[in-house]
């Protein structure tokens, strides 16, 4: 699809018909009519760094579409989203964990690695949302929770059950609860030590995260091997990646802050190679919440993991906007290293824990929780638990210059559902709940999740007067031609077509104004002149080589700049939105004026 | 072979007299001839460069000299023909004579020689020409300054910029070369930070967020100081653009500037007695408010009642250090430059102490006075019907970041030590000093 492709005012896709909709047919609202099948959906490309090119969306299975009407979202649930998923633009789904468990870390406790929470659906259902999702040219990735399980895993409870039983050392043990106490606490507002006594072994056993998540003992070779398993069983059922839990804490020693160990770094290694060795096109988005010094160790030399979230961008870009001045996102660009050949750096605006601080300084902390979270509910661990909308007060024209920076700077985007409709949050709901509230449908009952009773539902839908589901839904973002979720879905579409968005070099244009932010996307090294495409390219099979010039205003207030385009003089700038030619670029700095909290894309034409 | 160098000589004395800068240079000055007292040929041949140091009674002037056939000239200069010097005889065939800064290629050959053939580059941008210098950027990549107006000895900037480097101090532009001949600095090279940005603009980015809370503060039911507005003070800790974390880490840079300084240049014991003298000195000059004066010769009188070592020690500071010499840039804040222009010697609070020495607390408050100036600036873009509010936020605003910067400045480890034991001598001195500085402000306002 392109971003001028004509979508339905008015349609919507069946909310609970499985037929039509799963098909890739319409159902106009109320009639039952289908008009006829859309234009095809893109196929799967067959490119083995399609992630690079890739954008992503993050499911909570539990909270995205109810099949069944038991008041829990399911993957059967999300079969039926697909085509709303693939018209957006998304390339691939990433899928919360669905795996059957206590349900104590939102599933992020997994108490059986080779089935589906029955509440989700089962292992067939995920092998036809992976065909279905396939179908349409999307891929599917899930989580995999290495570092721990549930205490309530049978290896656990196995391990736990003596100090001599066959997985006596599935887990870490000890007498005592002082070893590696340097070794900081992550959950530090429910946890206040990293190891808990367990009365049936009467031993301390080891968790980084909640008491509950026991760490497994990756010095075990019994212990890897397991685990490589579980990662053999769900690729073979076809998944196209894993999005790997806390990889960042698989060892720990005594004297190290155990994070990022080289022991680490040896099994991802181990575990890209066969995966690349068995399964191709497949890959692994590590979740490492460290500085991009430290995170780019797990690309390795391409050979560890595809892809890494940049965890400490995203919160510079919120205290960008907010200060209205460009060093917060320049200062941790300048930071960031290059990334190995067939890396790609994933990045987001939200998702479904808190916006994480641990990777910002004391002071910055404390900026963000006076300007984003005055509220103490709205904090959590070190971080703030809400969604995109309510942190930027609603403001459509800040939401769509964050994604505007969101989609051009380097890295595959991740998106997270509902924010596509500037869904709101719920800070009054325990832990992370207040993000993960069920994905909003319809104005109708439940917000068109599900048809089952409001009691029985996973969490309450949004009523909020200003963010609830009878006003921010996904029927009339797509009666509303002007909405946010068509806004996006045409951006998405115009972002498809110029490839230097995933992968060019990115190079930062000075300007003079503060508020503003300027960056070039070239295919060609930094301090190399792009090779220029111009309007003539053959419609269809855009060249990969054309530079785009991202400006974006930082501020409320509308603001001019003369950015330094030196090494384009001669390149006209089209703007990619309405194809407007700007004038000429000449030997002297170029001038530009934007409106409160605006933003171009220009392609640079010519030269 | 090059033309003769009375030729240039010649062509020289007119040229400069049709400056402007040169103007300003010896203005005030006994009028006397422009006599060359050197000449260096740079580049042999076509299009050739040549030296030419020139005299006018006692100051001296650097002028770089280009020459190329007539019929190569026009293309060269490109609309900079007001830099033609004239024509003379280059091997016994007419050249056309110009200032070699109009050409690009003799300026990239320029850069070659003042980096003793280590730089080169491939574009060219100029930049501001002030009186005493001319600035080149190359490639975005490095900047030249080349000095018009010369100081004999050493130029402090120059001076200053290798000897921090050399004691590993990183927040400045690195230096890459100096060009010294005949007992002159006659160019400096450093780093260029393209993206880098002059401090006031960001204090300026602030204020503005934080000022608009005083938009439409009568008429159109916006905010009004008592009710929405919670308190000045309150409300600048919580503006979105609040500028305290920036504030604090340029106090740290300048604790860090200091500590470096001092390692660079050594430290010497500061009498209150000299101090004190200096300071009655500044609130005698007979420019600006008479309560200020007043105000600045009882912190003096204060200050000379304190004993021996109570004043803090007296090193090698900045000099002239607001929001403009300083740049934020990815990798922090760096001091951009010092201030050495010979034709504006700031006056000295203490006389007795050797120029560019003295108590590191000036250099905090000009830096304080900086914010002032910057909160002025600010409101006056702002209606007069905001007046009171906009006034009211403008200074709170200026109190939090004033407060900031000397946090940062006293928690940098070791930063006590550039500092009078006792607290409140500090705030004396920083009062008084910034006394002076806005004594000199009212005298020039244009001097910042």
């Amino acid at each position: 699809m392109t971003a001028g492709e004509a979508v339905p005012p008015s349609g919507l896709w069946s909310p609970g018909g499985s037929g039509p909709a799963s098909s890739g047919h319409l159902v106009l609202p109320g009639t039952g009519l289908v008009p006829g099948p859309v234009e095809g959906w893109r196929p799967l490309s067959d490119d083995p760094r399609w992630y690079e090119r890739a954008v992503f969306y993050e499911v909570v299975p539990r909270g995205f579409y109810d099949s069944n009407g038991d008041g829990i979202g399911d993957l059967a649930g999300v079969v039926e989203k697909l085509d709303y998923l693939a018209w957006l633009g998304v390339d691939c789904l990433w899928l919360l964990p669905y795996y059957p468990s206590p349900l104590r870390d939102g599933g992020y406790d997994v108490s059986d690695y080779y089935s589906i929470a029955p509440e989700c659906g089962t292992v067939d259902d995920l092998a036809r949302l992976i065909e279905e999702a396939h179908r349409r040219g999307i891929r599917v990735i899930a989580d995999l929770v290495i570092n721990h399980t549930s205490d309530e895993h049978a290896w656990f409870q196995e391990s736990r059950s003596s100090r001599d039983n066959p997985k006596a050392d599935w887990y870490v043990w000890s007498d005592d609860d002082q070893a590696m106490s340097d070794i900081r606490v992550i959950f530090c507002d429910t946890e206040s030590s990293n190891w808990t006594w367990d009365s049936v072994r009467q031993q301390f056993y080891w968790h980084r995260f909640f008491h509950h998540q026991p760490d497994l003992n990756y010095e075990n070779p019994e212990v890897r091997e397991a685990i490589m398993q579980v990662v053999r069983f769900w690729l073979d059922l076809g998944l196209d990646g894993f999005r790997l839990d806390a990889a960042a804490y698989l060892y720990q020693r005594e004297g190290t802050t155990g994070e990022n160990l080289p022991e680490t770094h040896a099994f991802l290694q181990r575990m890209r190679k066969e995966i690349d060795r068995d399964y191709p096109n497949r890959m692994l988005l590590a979740e490492v919440n460290q500085w991009p010094l430290d995170v780019i160790d797990y690309f390795g030399q391409g050979d560890e993991c595809n892809m890494c979230f940049h965890f400490p961008l995203m919160p510079r870009m919120f205290m960008a906007v907010r200060r209205e001045q460009r060093f917060p996102i320049t200062e941790i660009l300048a930071q960031t290293p290059p990334v190995p050949e067939g890396a790609q750096w994933g990045i987001f605006l939200r998702n479904h824990d808190e916006l994480t601080l641990e990777m910002v300084s004391e002071d910055e902390r404390d900026y963000m929780y006076a300007e984003y979270a005055s509220d103490p509910r709205m904090r959590k661990n070190l971080g703030i638990r809400r969604r995109l909308a309510p942190l930027v007060e609603n403001d459509r024209r800040v939401a769509e210059l964050l994604h505007g920076l969101l989609l051009s700077l380097p890295g595959s985007p991740v998106l997270y559902y509902g924010d596509e409709l500037l869904m709101g949050d719920n800070i009054y709901l325990g832990d992370r709940d207040g993000v993960r509230t069920p994905m909003q449908w319809t104005p109708d009952r439940n917000g068109g999740f599900s048809r089952a009773d409001f009691a029985q539902l996973f969490l309450p839908p949004s009523m909020d007067p200003v963010y609830g589901f009878q006003s921010v839904n996904v029927e009339a973002g797509l009666r509303d031609q002007s909405s946010f979720l068509h806004w996006l879905h045409r951006m998405l579409g115009i972002r498809r077509q110029y490839p230097v968005f995933a992968k060019g070099e990115l190079e930062v244009v000075p300007a003079d104004n503060p508020s503003i932010l300027a960056y070039v996307r070239s295919a060609a090294p930094a301090g190399g002149i792009p090779l220029g495409a111009g309007p003539s390219a053959e419609a269809g099979a855009p060249p990969d080589n054309r530079a785009v010039l991202c400006v974006n205003n930082l501020s409320r207030f509308a603001q001019s700049a003369e950015i330094s385009l030196g090494r384009f003089e001669g390149y006209a700038p089209v703007e990619l939105v309405g194809r407007t030619t700007f004038p000429v670029v000449g030997s002297s700095g170029y001038s530009m004026s934007l409106g409160p909290h605006g933003f171009y894309w220009l392609e640079l034409q010519g030269g | 072979m090059a033309p003769l160098p009375s030729a240039l000589a010649a062509l020289a004395a007119p040229y400069l007299e049709r400056q402007l800068w040169y103007q300003s240079a010896i203005a005030g000055l006994p009028p006397a001839p422009i006599e060359l007292s050197n000449c260096d040929v740079l580049r042999d041949g076509r299009p050739g460069l040549s030296r030419l140091l020139l005299t006018q009674g006692s100051r001296v002037f650097q002028l770089l000299v280009g020459w190329r056939p007539a019929t190569a000239v026009a293309g060269v200069l490109k609309g900079r023909e007001s830099s033609l010097l004239g024509s003379a005889l280059d091997d016994a065939e007419p050249v056309l004579v110009y200032e070699a800064l109009a050409d690009d290629e003799l300026i990239i050959d320029l850069l070659e020689v003042v980096s003793g053939g280590t730089e080169t580059a491939e574009r060219v941008r100029r930049v501001s020409t002030l009186v005493s210098h001319a600035s080149v950027v190359f490639d975005e990549r490095l900047f030249m300054k080349l000095y018009r107006v010369l100081e004999e000895g050493e130029r402090p900037e120059a001076e200053a910029m290798f000897r921090l480097d050399s004691v590993g101090f990183n927040a400045i532009l690195a230096p890459v070369a100096r060009w010294r001949d005949h007992g002159f600095d006659l160019a400096l090279v450093r780093e260029f930070l393209p993206s880098a940005l002059e401090g006031r603009l960001l204090a300026l980015t602030s204020l503005r967020d934080l000022l608009a809370h005083a938009s439409g503060s009568d008429e159109h039911g916006g905010l009004r100081y008592g009710q929405d507005v919670r308190d000045a003070d309150v409300e600048t800790a919580a503006a979105g653009g609040d500028f305290a974390s920036e504030m604090r880490r340029l106090g740290t840079t300048t604790a860090r500037l200091h500590l470096a300084l001092r390692a660079a240049f050594g430290e010497r014991t500061m009498d209150a007695g000299v101090l004190a003298a200096g300071l009655e000195g500044a609130a005698a000059l007979p420019e600006g408010t008479p309560g200020k004066a007043r105000e600045l010769a009882e912190l003096a009188e204060e200050i000379a009642q304190l004993g021996k070592g109570a004043v803090g020690p007296a090193l090698r500071i900045h000099g002239d250090y607001h929001l403009r010499r300083v740049m934020r840039s990815e990798i922090g804040w760096i001091v951009a430059g010092f201030a050495d222009d010979p034709l504006y010697a700031t006056a000295r609070p203490h006389p007795s102490l050797p120029a560019r020495v003295g108590s590191p607390v000036e250099d905090l408050a000009d830096m304080c006075f900086s914010l002032h100036r910057v909160a002025v600036e600010a409101l006056a873009q702002r209606p007069a019907a905001e007046a009171e509010l906009a006034g009211e936020l403008a200074a709170a605003w200026e109190r939090r970041n004033q407060a900031s910067f000397l946090e940062g400045y006293v928690t940098t480890p070791a930063a006590r030590s550039l500092l009078p034991r006792e607290p409140a001598t500090t705030d004396a001195l920083l009062a008084a000093f910034e006394l002076v500085r806005e004594r000199r402000y009212e005298a020039t306002p244009s001097e910042e």
